[in-house]
């Protein structure tokens, strides 16, 4: 008893509970899906959702960081959406230097959100929510409808082979999901992070350059939507102005399904992990088993919900923001 | 003879496998103020968040008036006539007086979902006379000071009177300690008239206090009750003895060992000139040296708080110069500060200056994560030695704490964390410290003041606010004080202290 409880003191309970859940979940809703249709446990379908999931899980990776530190980007899908627009329209004549050049353009765009979230002391949700409004009217204003990638397609279309039975989106997304992992665990970087999404005043008076963090945070943020743009326009051939819609809800889902709190400092990448794994399966597993497309967004409201309240902190000592 | 209101047999309580509660018995009669005095971590919060509902017990009996009760929550302990005061206030700022008091409570106030504002306002008013208190119950609860807070909490404690049929037992937890000496003195005026209407339980760490107000005195130490004490009967030496028990005594003015004053010599490292903030402080200048303790003496409103926060580069200052080993710096950011060696020990402890939520290691490692660096990595292994070092150095309790969440430490050791965050730093040249033992005990602040001349040693500046007037007189070199902004006052400390009325003279 007394073990336990110095345990749980130490963080060691509520990360294992917490941990436990999502996993638990994730293989509940595989069985689920497996049962009622027996081909999707098929090593030929799970590679397809597996491939299925990289964009989610770019999307819910950046999206990861910006929670951390106590925010959040609602702009993601919809920078991805123009970085898509503006893939399909770059590559066919400038190949790899415009498909760097669009990466470097969200890096910077998603560095511009975090500057202004930092210096003008204007919530993210604000912030990001004005550049959901930008990014997505500056897609439909480069392009009114889909634009297919011609030749130029090459340049991506690696990302749709796959190797030893692993899709190649796949792997690129776990790596920069990898990396990321690395980056909150290991690089000071993380742990700054961290810092700030648990107490900016505390972080501040630390010696943390608070604005400096969440620059770099948002900035990678709109590299990693920049990625997921690149694996939609290898997968589909094509950009899209429209695609957001249905990205945002799934992408924020992911990281608060894996078990990230809200409120931020608690949680990490590998979590978001389980969850985009989740919201993929759901994806997929109601198409495959014949169910209206509607109960999609409304199963992620419902497990949305249930993950945040299984996450939230009402340890008496704990700070409410 | 009068009856017993409240009776506690055996209670324990343990978090996290520390035992905070180790069979603590006492009893509470009708109209008596009882005393529990302790060091921090000696469980006397602890015993008063049982008493109030707020977490529950692992054994033992407590009985209301002769029932044997246990409270799931406030509301139940509410019920039975229990109102605790906290040690960090619960008001909400940007509600009024009167709308704090009667907050969750505005019964007939409350029209048809509509403030009656007329009613609310004299149900405020009315518990604050209880009191004699003269505050405006429509005033802003941000705008008063802290101790005008305190009466406020008072107040709003009273309410249950008109809740249930009996005479309330009050449970204050340190309500106190943030306060010095003149700020005290009011809110223990209001424990006095608290006597003539209800029971209380009034926790402390000053002995002064808790043998001026109390009829009885519970002394508490590691969980256990050690000693009682009876009003009249014991002195001021008896206790302290009991509350350090078998360790060595602490006497902060006979005991402590010479000061070797910095010569004159050593070179000055910070100095300041015409600093000025609108509304806060105009034209300070001073030179702090290598070694040397600068005591800034004030009233809390004086612009010593805003001023040291301004060396740390946390605010701005409107004009003015600050020079490092005499060339002009200019702080953007307190990440500025800490990267030329200066740190700072914030006045409010569990918001500014321990993250809730990270282990102690990584509170005491965050504002030196560069010096770690192995690669571009963070070198968990040498981040392990350095804090297990400073853990033992700083006696830091439990001792196999590394990595567990700062937050549930007790407050002397959560304050030895933050010290050790500068600590650890490979060139600390200026340590900042604000009210540095603000809500800690005997023992602890014994220990504080050691490693603070230890630190000074070491050939460290320190600039030094407290409330403490003594305390701040005997650790310091050199003396500043400061009035409305400005400095009121210069007294050199090395060769002979100079009296304090004198210094409370430019204070007030």
């Amino acid at each position: 008893m007394h073990a336990l409880k110095r345990f749980e003191a130490m963080g060691g309970a509520r990360t294992q509970w917490t941990w436990c859940v999502p996993l638990l979940v994730l293989l509940a809703l595989v069985c689920a899906v497996g049962l009622a249709q027996p081909s999707f446990l098929s090593l030929g379908s799970l590679g397809l959702l597996a491939g299925e999931s990289s964009v989610i899980l770019l999307l819910a990776t950046a999206q990861t960081l910006v929670i951390m530190l106590g925010g959040i980007d609602v702009s993601v899908a919809a920078m991805a959406a123009l970085a898509s627009v503006l893939m399909a329209l770059a590559l066919p004549s400038t190949g790899w230097v415009g498909l760097l050049g669009v990466l470097g353009l969200t890096t910077l765009l998603g560095a511009f959100q975090g500057f202004v979230h930092a210096r003008a002391r204007v919530p993210s949700v604000v912030v990001t929510l004005a550049g959901l409004g930008m990014w997505s009217g500056l897609a439909l204003m480069v392009a009114g409808a889909t634009v297919p990638v011609g030749e130029g397609h090459a340049t991506v279309s690696w990302l749709e082979g796959s190797s030893w039975g692993v899709h190649h989106s796949f792997a690129f997304a776990m790596a920069a999901l990898l990396l990321v992992a690395v980056a909150q665990h290991w690089l000071p970087f993380g742990r700054r992070v961290r810092a700030i999404g648990l107490n900016p005043v505390a972080a501040r008076l630390s010696g943390i350059r608070v604005g400096r963090v969440k620059v770099i945070a948002f900035a990678l943020t709109g590299l990693f939507a920049g990625l997921a743009a690149m694996t939609m326009v290898a997968r589909t051939a094509s950009g899209s102005p429209t695609i957001a819609d249905s990205l945002l809800l799934p992408s924020i889902a992911a990281v608060l399904i894996g078990g990230t709190a809200i409120t931020g400092g608690k949680g990490g990448v590998v979590r978001t992990l389980i969850g985009a794994l989740t919201v993929t399966v759901l994806r997929v597993g109601i198409a495959a088993t014949g169910l209206n497309a509607a109960y999609e967004p409304i199963a992620y409201g419902i497990l949305v919900v249930v993950a945040a309240g299984l996450v939230a902190d009402r340890a008496p000592h704990s700070s409410v923001k | 003879m009068n009856s017993v209101v409240l009776r506690v047999e055996r209670l324990s309580k343990s978090f996290a496998g520390v035992r905070a509660l180790d069979g603590v018995s006492l009893e509470v009669r009708a109209r008596e103020v009882v005393g529990v005095l302790g060091e921090n971590g000696a469980g006397k919060s602890t015993l008063l968040k049982v008493l109030a509902g707020l977490c529950q017990r692992d054994g033992g009996h407590i009985a209301m008036r002769g029932r044997a009760v246990r409270f799931g929550s406030p509301r139940e302990a509410a019920e039975a006539g229990i109102s605790m005061v906290f040690q960090e206030q619960s008001l909400v700022p940007n509600l009024s007086v009167a709308e704090n008091i009667m907050l969750g409570h505005e019964g007939v106030a409350v029209r048809a979902g509509f403030y009656d504002w007329k009613r609310l306002h004299a149900m405020g008013a009315a518990q604050l006379a209880k009191l004699d208190s003269t505050l405006a119950p429509w005033a802003l609860t941000e705008t008063l000071s802290f101790e005008e807070r305190q009466m406020v909490e008072l107040a709003k404690a009273l309410t249950i009177e008109e809740r249930t049929p009996h005479e309330p037992l009050i449970l204050l937890d340190e309500p106190t300690s943030m306060l010095d000496a003149g700020q005290a003195q009011a809110v223990l005026i209001g424990i006095e008239r608290l006597r003539g209407r209800a029971s209380v339980v009034f926790v402390s760490h000053r002995l002064d206090e808790v043998l001026r107000v109390c009829d009885r005195i519970y002394v508490f130490a590691e969980g256990r009750c050690v000693g009682q004490g009876q009003r009249g009967v014991c002195t001021k030496a008896e206790l302290q003895a009991m509350m350090l028990g078998r360790r060595h005594r602490v006497d902060s003015k006979d005991g402590s060992p010479p000061q070797e004053a910095p010569t004159s010599a050593s070179a000055v490292i910070l100095s300041v000139r015409d600093l000025s903030c609108a509304h806060r402080y105009h034209s300070v200048s001073f030179d702090l040296r290598a070694g040397e303790v600068l005591g800034i003496a004030g009233a809390a409103g004086s612009g010593r708080d805003s001023l040291c926060r301004a060396l740390f580069g946390a605010e701005t200052p409107d004009s003015g110069e600050i020079a490092l080993d005499g060339r002009p710096v200019r702080w953007r950011e307190p990440a500025d500060a800490v990267e030329r060696g200066i740190g700072y020990l914030p006045g409010e402890r569990s918001t500014e200056g321990v993250v809730a939520g990270m282990s102690v290691a990584e509170n005491m490692t965050l504002a030196h994560l560069g010096e770690l660096r192995r690669g571009p990595f963070i070198g968990l292994r040498l981040e392990k030695a350095l804090v297990r070092r400073w853990i033992e150095r700083l006696g830091i309790k439990p001792c196999t704490s590394a990595d567990m969440q700062a937050q549930l430490l007790s407050g002397g050791n959560q304050q030895k964390i933050v010290l050790a965050k500068w600590l650890i730093a490979r060139k600390l040249r200026i340590l900042i410290l604000d009210h540095p033992w603000r809500g800690l005990d005997v023992g602890a602040k014994a220990e504080a003041v050691a490693s603070i001349r230890e630190v000074a040693r070491s050939g460290i500046g320190i600039v030094l606010i407290t409330d403490a007037l003594d305390d701040l007189i005997a650790l310091s070199d050199s003396l500043i004080v400061m009035k409305n902004g400005l400095v009121s006052g210069r007294f050199t400390c090395s060769a002979a202290k100079p009296p304090d009325w004198r210094v409370l003279e430019c204070m007030l």
